[in-house]
């Protein structure tokens, strides 16, 4: 602390990033990763005890669970501590990365396909990860960046005498010419995601990266046209494979195919179902004892509802609600752009991957193995959503102190 | 985003960009901060609330393994306690294929173990279906074979190989599984069985039970009460089927059923069944018969037998041997497996379930003039004093209807022409009750309506309407009614109404369960006498039970004669729609003045010896007086000296009457005569000694009153057995004679009151050419066999 500056040494910057952490939303996050942990622990309990994987340890996957939650923390506090204008200078890099990461996934040092069928994840060293998280930081970083100096840009000139300067007058001035770069990224990225596959990932960073643009400014008309073409391609896929024809069929009557294809949604709803208004108890889940199919993973929630009842569930959905409201509030009051365009991004995608996640426990739409931030099991998840919300603390601690008087 | 402090031409730009990504983003506050949870919380709620039986029926049923716990069926006893039918445990032996292939998996990787060096030899044999289907086999008594098929169904896990196991065969059941380590894949559970000791006694009463439970008779309409509730073990499984810890378990503990006691008596039930059985041999009776014996004062069934009958133990089992030998002549014909012959057996089990006194109705012939009569004194239309003119037949709405004696009754009593059975007379009653009054009896003594009896199947009786019988053109019915024909009602309706007219007038209803107790031995119901309505009064129930004594004393009931029993009774003879076939009944009660029981016994369709014939083969004249009446006196007999009903002789019964001879032996033979005549006895003497040495019969020896007592004077008592002479056919004194010439003791019964020529023995307690001691006494039967006074409407 002896190297430490007195304030008055201090950059305006350095000054506002000393400012205080938005309370509220610290507390959220941390109110909801340790209930997360705990319904982890409860819902993970029977499947570890049962299992030979795992040494039949019912607390393998909680024991890493808190380790990450606790180095979690420790990085969100971390995070919370930059000034955040550094990772407009970090974000190309990022970005960068995660696509290189994306692409070594089908090198060897990728694997996956064997044990899960999908290869999502990187082996560098004794650090495994999905590249996909890393890409879901990098476009909301880039994106952020990039779009919170939209207005500053210099207006394009183009020579109107040629047809190739008038069509491409005409694509600026509609504002396609803009919308290029992001989108090649999103393709880029959604096709070498697809490509694993990894169907929930792309939805997220698709939708992560749109909200940005949304926020941003773009066009209201791009949003419908990009939308029409997501519905086309969905409506096209699913009328055009198997594969979805049958995950539709399953969603509308999970009891057509209830020992395979429904198995996981009737269990998931024998689990919420059976919860009641109450709930059965704190461990007391029975759907737990091998029926749900990894109720520690995308389907904790289930354990949430069977456990602490519509009560207990609504009370994490409302503690979820304040949480991204929060979020938003925090962009609306952001000091620049770019802190609020970031927060944007990363509270959509976290609000986007709650909804999904719930919808699909409760069979409100087609299975797509979307886990639940805080929730589910995943150690690098948990790291990243907490250092996202290190980030979004970073952004609070530079708004401004409402003025006086 | 902070406020603008210049306002310059880029601000502006940037001014305008920073609202719009200020309302932008409160947009994306909106949709995803507030709106994106409604439909969450709507689903959830939908799931969680209103669905939540739903699911949790589901959730609970995958979870938990019931596993039931048969609680003991009540026992069924009779009115002193004897057991009619019971349950006891037997086990259910279930092989579980799949499993099996487990347990040989388990084996074989425990062999490969061994092998590998890391593990044991199991020190079982290996578990192969042979070793299974043989030891089991041989435990079971069953075919090895058969049971290596069943084996063989590898995707079943409840392959069931008996349902009655004793526990000694669960026993080496259990330690051929220990043996061979084959625990899983061999289930045994208790299961019960039903076991009802009497066999056949008062089976349509009782009935059976099926897999579903009690199927016929008090097994059925009590099968609530008696089959108690079946409790519950749940056990908590995990989603691979493995039970989990014990605190999961719930124990709903089986409340075993409540034990019934019938009304019934199993004494008197069996003394019905062997009469009516006795009585279809005697007769040739083709279709069988029943027997109801009820107490009149209570309306409780004391006995109902119903013929043929079937074993309970094993109900499906044809019992009559010429519906059996007609099935098995069927299944040679057309194969044991044809429609024909499946059809053919299921109506002969059927026809053998079935309880013909409740199910049936026929019409009951001159037993219904008992209603009639005692109908005619309460609306004092006849009295005792009023005569009846018979002149052979009458002629009613230009039918003219006979009397069974053609030439006539002459002038006769009131109470003569009850014992006479006299047609025209009753006749005349019906029509002097008129058609009104006699249709208001025909429903005050029940006959219109059920009785109510708690036994499965009441049938309706099938009598004309009111307004048919008492218009114009049903003037004829009267007529035929006030003889008991051209209606049909059931036996229980006939007793229970005869009951009210003996019993004081008390239209009683008809029960056959007397209380129902839990397994603790509370009483839970108890069944009182419930008076459907008075019907007559006292004073004419005790003219009529008067009148009706008549009818056995000298009347056509005569041979329901029991010497010291005072019984009442009327017979019938109905006839039905076939040409020679008739049913055969008496209904009988006694004693006369204070009755104790009242009987209803019919044979239905004794079998002449041809077409047109009034005798069967064996020379019996087909009707009520001269068939059931004989019977139902030997059965109330029966029944009064089981009920310990003292016996009551008149002074001419009196001298016949069972007297225990007093020990001469060692008197003078001077002295020994005066005793025995005081006693008594006549004697006769053998040798010439002065003092008696022995005497036949020994001391204490009770014969009939009037019999020969021989003394013997020095000489030797013969100590060698006689041969009984044959009977049948002998009048009562050549059958004396006969039996005194040997030194045997006639016991008479029957119609012996009254001698006629026609009285003749028909059967004795000794069968001819039995050896038997001197002294012995033989009871001897009587009949009058004689035709006359007997025919339509008897």
């Amino acid at each position: 602390m002896l190297a430490r500056k007195m304030k008055r040494d201090l950059t305006v910057e350095e000054q506002l990033a000393r400012g205080p952490m938005d309370l509220p939303f610290l507390m959220l996050t941390l109110m909801l990763t340790g209930i997360g942990l705990i319904m982890m622990f409860s819902a993970s309990y029977a499947s570890a005890l049962y299992d030979a994987s795992v040494g039949y340890n019912p607390t393998y996957y909680i024991a890493r669970q808190a380790l990450f939650a606790v180095g979690g923390v420790a990085v969100l506090y971390l995070v919370s501590k930059i000034n955040y204008q550094w990772f407009r200078v970090l974000s190309v890099l990022v970005l960068a990365g995660a696509i290189v990461a994306l692409l070594l996934v089908f090198t060897p040092l990728g694997f996956g396909k064997a044990t899960v069928g999908a290869q999502r994840w990187v082996k560098i060293g004794p650090i495994n990860f999905q590249p996909s998280e890393i890409a879901k930081v990098g476009v909301i970083l880039f994106f952020a960046a990039r779009l919170s100096k939209r207005d500053t840009e210099k207006k394009k000139k183009f020579d109107k005498r040629k047809l190739s300067g008038r069509i491409l007058s005409f694509l600026d001035g509609i504002g396609f010419l803009e919308l290029i770069p992001y989108g090649a990224i999103l393709g880029v990225i959604a096709v070498l995601m697809l490509m694993e596959p990894h169907m929930s990932g792309t939805i997220l960073i698709l939708v992560a990266g749109a909200s940005i643009l949304f926020a941003a400014g773009i066009k209201f008309y791009w949003f419908i046209i990009g939308g029409a073409g997501v519905a086309a391609a969905l409506a096209f896929v699913i009328t055009q494979t198997d594969y979805m024809a049958y995950r539709i069929q399953i969603w509308l009557d999970p009891w057509s195919d209830p020992l395979i294809g429904g198995f996981q949604t009737i269990q998931s709803l024998y689990a919420v179902g059976s919860g009641g208004l109450l709930g059965l108890g704190l461990g007391k889940s029975r759907q737990k004892f091998l029926y749900l199919p990894e109720p520690e993973n995308d389907y904790v929630f289930s354990i949430v509802c069977e456990e602490l009842g519509y009560l207990g569930a609504a009370i994490v959905l409302i503690l979820f609600a304040l949480l991204i409201i929060r979020g938003y509030w925090i962009a609306v009051h952001a000091r620049d752009r770019f802190g609020a365009l970031m927060v944007v991004g990363i509270t959509t995608q976290i609000a986007v991957q709650v909804f999904l996640n719930i919808a699909v426990i409760t069979n409100m739409i087609p299975v797509t193995g979307i886990s639940l931030p805080f929730f589910s099991y995943g150690g690098t998840a948990l790291l990243i959503q907490l250092a996202e919300m290190g980030v979004i603390l970073s952004v609070s601690r530079q708004i401004p102190a409402p003025k006086q008087g | 985003m902070s406020a603008p402090r210049k306002t310059t031409e880029h601000q502006k730009g940037d001014h305008r960009g920073n609202r719009t990504i200020l309302w932008r983003t409160i947009a994306l506050m909106i949709i995803f901060g507030v709106l994106a949870f409604i439909p969450l919380l709507i689903t959830l709620f939908n799931i969680q609330i209103r669905d939540h039986d739903y699911y949790e029926q589901l959730a609970i049923s995958q979870q938990t393994r019931d596993v039931a716990v048969e609680a003991n069926r009540g026992t069924i006893f009779d009115r002193n306690g004897n057991t009619l039918a019971m349950s006891a445990t037997v086990y259910r032996i279930i092989v579980s294929p799949r499993d099996l292939i487990q347990v040989q998996e388990n084996y074989a990787q425990k062999v490969d173990k061994a092998k590998a060096g890391t593990g044991k030899m199991p020190t079982t044999p290996e578990p192969t279906n042979e070793l299974v289907a043989q030891g089991l086999a041989e435990i079971l008594g069953m075919d090895a074979e058969s049971i290596a098929k069943r084996l063989e169904r590898d995707y079943s896990a409840y392959e069931v190989l008996t349902n009655q196991a004793e526990e000694v065969v669960a026993d080496q059941v259990r330690a051929f599984i220990s043996e061979n380590a084959l625990s899983n894949s061999i289930v045994i559970t208790p299961t019960s069985k039903r076991y009802y000791p009497n066999n056949a006694l008062a089976c349509q009463v009782i009935g059976f039970v099926n897999s579903n439970g009690g199927a016929y008779g008090m097994e059925a309409l009590y099968d609530e009460e008696l089959s108690g509730e079946t409790g519950r073990v749940v056990i908590a499984k995990n989603g691979n089927g493995t039970e989990m810890l014990s605190r999961y378990e719930n124990y709903y503990d089986a409340t075993d059923g409540d034990n019934l006691t019938l009304t019934i008596d199993s004494t008197i039930q069996y003394y019905c069944e062997r009469i009516l059985e006795k009585g279809i041999e005697t007769f040739e009776v083709q279709n069988g018969g029943f027997a109801i014996a009820m107490d009149p004062n209570t309306g409780a069934i004391l006995a109902w037998a119903n013929s043929p009958s079937y074993d309970l133990n094993s109900p499906s089992t044809i019992s009559d041997p010429t519906v059996k030998a007609e099935l098995e002549a069927l299944a040679e014909e057309v194969g044991s497996d044809s429609e024909e012959y499946l059809q053919a057996l299921g109506q002969a089990q059927l026809d053998q379930w079935r309880n013909k006194a409740i199910n049936d109705t026929y019409e009951p012939g001159s037993t219904f003039k008992s209603m009639v009569l005692s109908a005619a004194l309460e609306e004092g239309v006849v009295s005792e004093s009023d005569t009846f003119t018979c002149t052979g037949s009458v002629t009613v709405a230009g039918y003219t209807i006979h009397c069974s004696r053609r030439t006539g009754h002459g002038t006769q009593t009131l109470a003569e022409a009850v014992a006479n059975s006299c047609n025209p007379a009753f006749i005349e009653i019906g029509q002097r009750l008129g058609a009104e009054k006699f249709y208001d009896y025909l429903e005050d003594f029940g006959f219109t309506e059920l009785t109510g009896i708690d036994l499965q199947g009441e049938s309706d009786s099938y009598i004309w309407s009111r307004e048919f019988f008492t218009s114009e053109i049903g003037i004829s019915s009267l007529a035929t009614a006030s003889f008991g024909q051209r209606f049909n009602v059931t036996p229980i309706q006939l007793i229970t109404a005869a009951a009210s007219v003996i019993n004081g007038g008390h239209l009683m209803q008809p029960y056959v369960m007397q209380s129902i107790t839990d397994a603790e031995g509370n009483v839970v119901v108890s069944n009182e006498p419930t008076e459907v309505r008075q019907v007559i009064s006292e004073e004419t129930s005790q003219i009529a039970r008067e009148i009706l004594e008549k009818v056995v004393d000298g009347g056509t009931g005569k041979n329901a004669y029991q010497a010291g029993y005072r019984i009442g009774g009327k017979t019938g003879s109905s006839e039905t729609l076939e040409n020679d076939h008739t049913i055969v009944s008496f209904l009988g009660f006694a004693p006369a003045d204070d009755p104790q029981v009242i009987v209803l016994l019919a044979y239905d369709n004794p079998k002449p010896k041809a077409e047109g014939s009034s005798y069967t083969s064996q020379g019996w004249y087909i009707s009520g007086g001269q068939m059931a009446a004989p019977m139902a006196g030997e059965l109330l007999a029966d029944i009064l000296d089981y009920l310990g009903v003292e016996k009551q002789y008149t002074e001419a019964e009196l001298s016949g009457a069972d007297t225990a001879v007093p020990g001469v032996v060692g008197l003078s033979a001077a002295d020994a005569q005066t005793r025995l005549e005081k006693a008594n006895f006549t004697v006769r003497t053998v040798g010439t000694g002065e003092v008696v040495t022995d005497q036949l019969p020994a001391s204490g020896a009770s014969i009939p009153g009037g019999s020969q007592v021989v003394l013997y004077l020095g000489e030797e008592k013969p100590k060698d057995l006689v041969a009984v002479p044959d009977l049948t056919g002998k009048t009562p004194e050549a059958a004396r004679t006969a039996l005194q010439e040997l030194g045997l003791y006639i016991r008479v019964s029957g119609a012996t009151g009254y001698y006629t020529s026609s009285t003749v023995a028909v059967s004795q307690s000794i069968a001819a050419g039995t050896g038997v001691e001197r002294g012995t006494v033989v009871d001897v039967q009587f009949m009058d066999n004689n035709g006359e006074g007997a025919g339509w409407g008897f």
